[in-house]
């Protein structure tokens, strides 16, 4: 690693080898220190990739031998109405759920950027529900939610219906995007709490002696100098509610008839109950791709912006 | 996750430094806080935030008749620690019994995680090489896979190398799954620290790992606690990995798969649901209440300097 500047014309042949050698060496510590990682990466990560690429291309049910079918199970990818009604439930999740997490933490983080006590309880209190599983919230919500659960009883006193808060198809979705949301906004607003604490005060005062209002030096000022960190925002919502898995299971369990089954939740419950194994990795591929495609494309939307604003 | 440029050290600065303040902008800071609007965000906040924590605690500890009833009330005399201590030691799917194992998992995945990620990190911050920042990208590449999705090929390449079903794979695919990330975190992190002091230490005769691990490592501690911080979380709140890495029949349960196993059952008989749902929260949110600076300025690391 040390480098020996200026010495390299008057080294003999001896000490060239000598260089050579400590270079391997040196490759051969740098190999041994990332080595175990690489290798656990790959074999438990990279290798069911491929796996999963190979069973997407076959009729696999998980006992029996599989069959080469060649890309029948993409084919049915579109054809499939279970499999568009999932697309569907999961679109909207991940588009309803990314805008209302987005905007709910730009709002509440401009009301609690400031640095007081009570801003770091508020923020708190915003985000505590991230360090809880979302499986644990969901059994929660649905024990509030429900027929029999806390809002509808309270409700029946007023002498009102219950609401099948998880129990009708539209009010099921927007319950489950609702918990989502209630569950998933409060790391935007630190995000963003922390992004705007790096805005320099000393623009925000040139704002205001030029006469702005404080919505305006908001809306103009604050929010485009953090507009970076909003999307790498949206993109990390976006790329995970598009596996929203664990909050389907315990809040709907997929139902009514399906209404909130996202692709995650087909993909398990297809490999499991399904035996269709194959098809359902095919799923799987797929929602890679699409996961790896969004996250390229709002960065890449980004930069563009990025390049105009800066007019190279 | 690529666009993310780690700089670890950066964040606890940035939330702490003190910048100087004019009194002009303490005085509209002062008056923003007690604009109308803006009590009402907060008081919508704290009341849509905590009602459902509220009604898990007081729900906890009452009966059936009395849930149903009066969900929000707490009816002083009729408190029962009965349905508490039912769900304390019950045989059928024991939450506390969850805790150990749980804990299990999360320490030896965090052991394992700093032993693998904490040297790979440090070959490839240092190297100049073309060829070991393509490992990173390599391991960047990890952050696009959707681990509940592709959980089915993990098995049958668990199968295949015979840990199909014991907690040996699960930890492997645990440990694996944290590497990604810590080891994206931690390259930015040793990036900020100066090559001199590697220099320094192999003139002073160090190999590479006695460097890292006396030298380089002890200076890694933000980066080592926002990342230890992130996988105790991620592998606590772990369901599908458990859940299907694990059968049933292996006899080990996590906080969640022990849920998931009582409350799929019981789930209309709420004096099971609310004191397992407690039971299983409440150590979370203590940690939380105790580490909360922490966990907040470590979850957001490296994604603020975009």
């Amino acid at each position: 690693m040390v480098e020996l500047a200026g010495l390299s014309d008057r080294l003999t042949a001896e000490q060239l080898r000598g260089r050579r050698r400590a270079r391997l060496r040196d490759a051969a510590v740098s190999f041994g220190m990332m080595g175990p990682a690489v290798l656990l990466y790959t074999v438990m990560t990279v290798v069911p990739v491929g796996v999963a690429v190979y069973l997407s291309l076959t009729d696999w049910d998980g006992f029996s031998t599989a069959s080469f079918i060649g890309l029948d199970n993409y084919k049915h990818l579109f054809d499939d109405p279970s499999s568009t009604d999932a697309w569907y439930v999961t679109a909207l999740i991940a588009g309803a759920g990314t805008v209302l997490m987005v905007g709910l933490g730009l709002v509440y983080a401009l009301a609690l950027k400031g640095r007081s006590r009570s801003n770091s309880f508020f923020r708190a209190v915003a985000y505590f529900p991230h360090v809880i599983s979302a499986l644990i919230l969901g059994y929660l919500w649905a024990a509030i939610l429900g027929t029999n659960g806390a809002i509808n009883n309270t409700l029946a006193k007023f002498g009102v219906e219950p609401v099948g808060f998880l129990f009708d198809e539209t009010f099921a979705l927007i319950s489950l995007i609702a918990v989502i949301v209630w569950a998933g906004f409060g790391f935007n607003v630190v995000l963003f709490v922390a992004a705007l604490q790096t805005v320099p005060a000393e623009l925000l005062e040139a704002a205001a002696i030029d006469g702005a209002s404080r919505r305006q030096i908001n809306l103009r000022v604050v929010v485009p100098m953090i507009a970076p960190v909003v999307t790498v925002a949206t993109v990390l919502n976006l790329v995970g509610l598009i596996r929203a898995y664990d909050i389907v299971v315990s809040l709907t369990g997929g139902g009514p008839a399906g209404s909130t089954q996202t692709f995650t939740y087909l993909i398990l419950a297809r490999s499991f109950e399904g035996t269709k194994v194959g098809y359902a990795t095919a799923q799987a591929v797929f929602l890679m791709v699409v996961s790896a495609a969004l996250a390229l494309f709002v960065t890449a939307l980004r930069n563009r912006q990025d390049q105009a604003a800066t007019g190279s | 996750m690529v666009v993310l440029e780690a700089q670890a050290d950066d964040r606890p600065k940035a939330a702490r430094g003190s910048r100087p303040r004019s009194d002009d902008t303490v005085r509209a800071d002062r008056e923003e806080s007690r604009s109308p609007v803006r009590r009402v965000l907060l008081g919508v906040l704290l009341v849509v935030m905590v009602v459902p924590i509220y009604l898990l605690v007081v729900n906890a500890f009452k009966s059936q008749q009395e849930i149903l009833d009066n969900p929000f009330s707490i009816p002083f005399g009729g408190l029962t620690f009965a349905h508490m201590s039912a769900a304390i030691s019950s045989p059928q799917f024991n939450v506390i019994g969850g805790y150990g194992f749980t804990l299990f998992l999360v320490v030896l995945v965090d052991v394992f995680c700093i032993l693998l990620a904490g040297p790979a990190a440090y070959a490839i911050a240092r190297s100049l090489q073309r060829r070991t920042q393509l490992v990173l990208l390599y391991f960047l590449a990890g952050t696009f896979i959707p681990g509940a999705a592709v959980i089915i090929p993990v098995i049958y390449v668990l199968r295949e190398i015979g840990l199909a079903n014991t907690v040996t794979g699960l930890v492997a695919h645990d440990v694996a799954s944290t590497l990604p990330v810590s080891i994206f975190l931690f390259v930015g992190f040793i990036r900020t620290i100066p090559v001199d002091i590697d220099h320094a230490a192999t003139i002073d005769g160090a190999g590479r790992y006695r460097t890292f691990w006396t030298i380089i490592f002890p200076l890694m501690r933000p980066a080592v606690v926002t990342v230890l911080i992130l996988n105790s979380i991620g592998i606590w709140n772990d369901f599908v990995s458990p859940q299907i890495l694990l059968s049933p029949s292996s006899g080990h349960y996590t906080v969640t798969t022990a849920i998931y196993a009582g409350i799929s059952q019981y789930s209309t008989d709420l004096t099971k649901v609310f004191p397992n749902l407690l039971l299983a929260v409440a150590p979370v949110v203590i940690f939380f209440i105790y580490m909360q600076r922490h966990i907040i300025s470590g979850l957001t690391v490296g994604a603020v300097k975009g």
